[in-house]
């Protein structure tokens, strides 16, 4: 039955779309025999032809609101209409090019910021990581919160013991990074390269494309010569060689037979490209803390694996007495870091400045909206009920809004690799996932018709109210401008939401100035490092490690114009560092501190360094491996001595020293930020490296040298010094310690720049806002400020009438937007260095800004009302 | 006593009403075919005045009812050889009648018998 109906129903459904005009000429022709014919029906009766129409017009009660009545029931009428309105829409925004310029410009500024930053949250968090059911990968952490470069990780014997108990993971692993020297192919190459531990590949889950992934014992000295290419390198270096399983290459001078291939795309951790196999033996006396990843076996729940973790916690030995980023996290925080709460922020932020653009095109379309006052009148008295004349207006709107979304997703193209290139060289991962995908249009598509919705509604309804009698009738003028309270809110919301985000802006700039007057505790003028590891090189054994370091620093210390020489196996500011716990002689341990840094350093590293010493002295090459142990501290051990003299006391860094474990204080140096300009100062045990014996201390350097001028100027002589020790070392980075420095401040330098760009963009939309406000209102009432002036009031009273209305405008947004900056700039607490998120002085420079700016923004529109010329103004109309 | 129809603005008709025009149109077309017009004149002729039905709202509700598929319209010439809009029932919207009227018969049946219950 429903579909006999359908017969009936469906042709006259699409003849109402698609022969609108037919359909249309139908209505006026059955409604005009009708009338016709009553016509005639009256004149029969006696009545004159034209009262006779007239009776018969009267007789359908409104024509025109019959056939809308009758297009109502043609059941396509939201269809109908919204294609009818989109004609009009376009044909209205064309007549008025100006408007419609201004509007999908903003439109597009805001839209298109707002994609840009969807475009990066969503490639680095959103999108799921390449591996086979990702939500299975776990990192697992067990580290001290304080280390900046630890993140998720646990120490080696952490994860050994881990690895023994857990059941709920079926695959677990650890891994290091590394940059890798790579020749074999045609030329030699540098790449990321990682050892991991066996079970790597089976945590993630992705076979190789060739070959196969390191298989049981294949860990063990002997068996370890072994590498894992990723698909890139294999094209870059290797040609894409399909035979390349089986043969030879050189990974840091030591040859590996490749036994796989990985599939395109696969790039685990970062973009490494080289996987060597790697076993984990613990090193009792010291932490080094690795990432730990695992897969669940299959049925396991993450909630069932975190409670297996807090019970095994417990049994592990990290506990220092700091607190623990402990437990079982998504893999994606590994991988995303501590990028997210910034990008967040960032988001958070760029909704504002999106926002911000909405007020300013709804107060455009406000100042249309009295324009077109009149024709929507008439519109409503020819028989459209306001709904309609809402929808028709929301739908011009959207429309607006998806143009200007349009141009956004086209801006946003340009606006994340800016984005991306203000942010530091890889501070942001997962950058080959970010890309405007379906997911971004989608999103676009979306925030536009939203965006359309916010701006358009309050205006329409707004405009809609005024009553067909009042605006059709020629006069009318009135002195309080209609528009002029929905006007005024839009702009104190602008001002409010702009004064949080400079508030924002402020804080993290202020923040960051803190940081760079941050003493670090060395001098980084003239300072040139260069970092060596010597694993996997013919200097391989304690001794022979020892000796390349002293040859190496003989033949640096000897360049012209070079002040000093030093050596320290992880250099301040760096990527790793080894801390442990150390003993006092005849005492107990001391409760508040308990972990120091262990470098081992040569003579004149203090003075290269510029790290200034206390008591004391340096450490000298009489102090080597027949002489008594000795070891300078940082002014924090040296604390723990307080009323005595912290110099010939003994300590030691082992557990269970043995007689030669013990080390004499020789000297006091000024404590070091060893992990950062906003970590904590470090308290450190140094050691002479001649005194050193495991090769964990010494396979790993870097050189400083303290240049008498132009350090850079030098570099070319330090890869020489390193060429005549020994020329088959790939010579690696050579840095200046400033740039470290500044490298260290890059992430609170670029997050203060780019919200301090989206503040200063929506400082210029709120000014922008504030002005077209008041550049209205000024011509609303040139009619009143006409009579003012012939009254009798002079320019400066005019002047101050206007600039006293800006100054309130921005006074209600100020407050409203302190209140909000209260609450909103508490995001930031982690990311600000010693300032508060409600810092009262940057709050009150900021409210400054704001109402200078908006005062600004206010005196020219209150300059063109001095200007009113009363006679011209009262002549109007 | 129940309220006469007359007494109801018919430029607006309530449901009661509306739901009553349609059975009426749909009686009316039942007959034979007609065109708007036509079925004006004989809605006045049939109910004389207690059904006053506006010229306007006859409009609204054929095309209701056609875009319910109950009926159908078709362009033909007159009598005097106008072109004019007839509308006939479709053989879904004699279905539709049937059970219109059925309930109609139930409703003012029972209707009928409240009204002869007498006050003890």
């Amino acid at each position: 039955m429903r579909i006999e109906r359908w017969r009936y129903t469906l042709p006259l459904r699409l003849r109402s779309l698609f022969r609108r005009n037919r359909v249309e000429d139908e209505l006026d022709e059955e409604l005009r025999f009708h009338i016709d014919r009553l016509t005639d029906e009256h004149v029969a009766h006696g009545l004159p032809p034209d009262k006779a129409r007239l009776a018969a017009v009267r007789a359908m009660h409104g024509v025109e609101q019959r056939k809308e009545e009758c297009r109502d029931a043609r059941g396509v009428r939201l269809l109908e209409d919204l294609v009818q309105d989109l004609r009009y829409a376009g044909r209205t925004l064309r007549r008025s090019p100006g408007f419609t310029a201004a509007a999908i410009s903003t439109l597009a500024l805001g839209i298109g910021a707002t994609v840009a930053v969807f475009t990066v949250v969503n490639g680095v968090l959103l999108r799921p990581l390449p591996f086979p059911d990702p939500d299975r990968l776990f990192a697992v952490t067990l580290a001290p919160r304080g280390i900046r470069t630890a993140g998720p990780s646990m120490a080696d014997r952490d994860y050994l013991a881990f690895a023994e108990r857990t059941h709920a993971f079926r695959h677990v692993a650890t891994f290091s990074r590394f940059g890798a020297k790579l020749t074999g192919g045609d030329e030699p190459a540098l790449v990321a390269a990682a050892s991991v531990t066996g079970d790597f590949f089976g945590v993630l889950g992705v076979p190789p494309a060739i070959g196969r992934t390191f298989a049981q014992g294949e860990d063990l000295p002997g068996r370890d010569a072994v590498v894992i290419l990723g698909d890139g390198m294999w094209r870059a270096v290797l040609g894409a060689d399909p035979a390349v399983v089986g043969k030879t290459i050189t990974v840091d001078g030591s040859r590996r037979t490749v036994i796989g291939v990985m599939p395109p795309g696969f790039a685990f951790p970062g973009k490494t490209q080289a996987w060597t196999p790697m076993r984990i033996a613990p090193d009792p006396g010291n932490t080094l803390l690795r990432p730990v990843i695992g897969r669940l076996n299959p049925g396991v729940t993450p909630a069932q694996a975190r409670a297996e973790f807090g019970t095994i916690a417990p049994h592990l030995s990290t506990d220092d007495g700091e607190s623990l980023l402990s437990g079982i996290l998504p893999l994606d925080e590994l991988v995303v870091g501590d990028i997210r709460r910034p990008l967040e922020i960032f988001a958070g932020a760029i909704l504002f400045v999106l926002l911000i653009a909405c007020a300013n095109v709804a107060n455009l379309l406000l100042a249309r909206g009295s324009v077109r006052t009149r024709e929507i009148a008439l519109r409503t008295a020819l028989g459209a009920g306001r709904a309609r004349v809402v929808r028709q207006l929301l739908t011009e709107s959207i429309g607006l809004a998806v143009a200007g979304g349009a141009g956004g997703v086209l801006l946003a193209r340009w606006i994340v690799p800016a984005l991306l290139a203000l942010a530091p060289e890889g501070r942001i991962p997962r950058l080959e996932s970010i890309a405007i995908d379906w997911r971004v249009l989608a999103f676009a598509l979306v925030i536009s018709i939203v965006t359309g919705i916010a701006f358009g509604l309050a205006p329409a309804i707004r405009v809609t109210r005024t009553t067909a009698r009042e605006s059709l009738s020629p006069s009318g003028r009135t002195f309080g401008p209609r528009h002029d309270r929905t006007r005024a809110v839009l702009v104190v919301v602008e001002i409010a939401l702009a004064l949080v985000l400079l508030a924002g802006a402020g804080l993290l700039l202020r923040s960051f100035l803190r940081l760079m007057s941050v003493d670090p505790g060395f001098r980084t003028d003239n300072v040139m490092a260069m970092s060596l590891d010597l694993d996997g090189t013919p200097h391989s054994t304690p001794e022979r490690m020892r000796d390349f370091h002293t040859r190496l620093l003989d033949r640096l210390s000897s360049i012209p114009g070079v002040v000093s020489a030093g050596a320290v196996n992880w250099r301040p500011i760096g990527d790793a560092l080894i801390r442990g716990d150390f003993h006092i002689e005849g005492r107990p341990d001391p409760q508040d501190l308990t972990v120091v840094d262990k470098p081992a350093v040569s003579p004149r590293y203090f003075t290269t360094m510029g790290v200034r010493l206390l008591r004391g002295r340096e450490f000298t090459e009489r102090d080597d491996a027949a002489a008594p142990g000795v070891a300078i501290v940082s002014r924090a051990v040296a604390r723990l001595f307080p009323s005595e003299d912290a110099l010939g006391k003994r300590i030691t860094l082992q557990t269970t020293p043995k007689p030669e474990d013990w080390l004499t204080i020789v000297g006091v140096v000024d404590d070091v930020k060893q992990g950062g300009l906003s970590e904590p100062l470090h308290a450190a045990v140094y050691r002479p490296y001649r005194q050193v014996s495991h090769p964990f201390f010494l396979g790993h350097m870097t050189y400083v040298v303290r240049a008498a001028s132009n350090p850079a100027g030098i570099v070319p002589r330090m890869r020489a010094a390193l060429r005549d020790v020994d020329r088959n070392l790939p010579t690696g980075a050579i840095v200046s310690m400033s740039d470290v420095l500044e490298r260290s401040t890059a992430d609170p330098r670029f997050q203060a720049r780019l919200l301090g760009t989206f503040a200063s963009l929506a400082l210029l939309l709120a000014a922008l806002g504030t002005y077209s406000v008041l550049a209205y209102s000024v011509v609303q009432r040139t009619y009143e400020i006409g009579i003012r002036i012939a009254l009798g009031a002079g320019r400066s009273a005019v002047l101050s009438m206007i600039l006293r209305r800006t100054a309130a405008l921005a006074a209600a947004g100020v407050a409203i937007g302190i209140a909000g900056a209260l609450a909103a700039t508490r995001v930031l607490e982690t990311a600000l260095f010693e300032i508060k998120p409600g810092d009262p002085e940057t709050l009150a420079a900021v409210a400054a800004l704001i109402m200078a700016t908006a005062l600004v923004a206010g005196f020219v529109p209150a300059l063109r009302a001095t200007r009113v010329d009363p006679l011209v103004a009262l002549r109007q109309d | 006593m129940l309220p006469s129809v007359s007494e109801v603005d018919m430029s607006k008709p309530p449901d009661l009403v509306q739901g009553t025009l349609d059975f009426l149109l749909l009686k009316i077309l039942a007959l034979e075919p007609l065109h708007a017009f036509a079925i004006s004149q004989r809605l006045k002729q049939v109910s004389g005045d207690v059904l006053q039905v506006s010229d306007g709202s006859l409009y609204p509700a054929l095309h209701k009812l056609e875009q319910e598929g109950w009926i159908a319209a078709e362009w033909k010439p007159t009598e005097n050889n106008r072109r004019a809009k007839f509308y006939s029932l479709t053989r879904p919207g004699r279905r539709h009648l049937e059970r219109e009227a059925a309930k109609w018969d139930r409703l003012s049946g029972a209707i009928t018998q409240v009204m002869k219950l007498k006050e003890i």
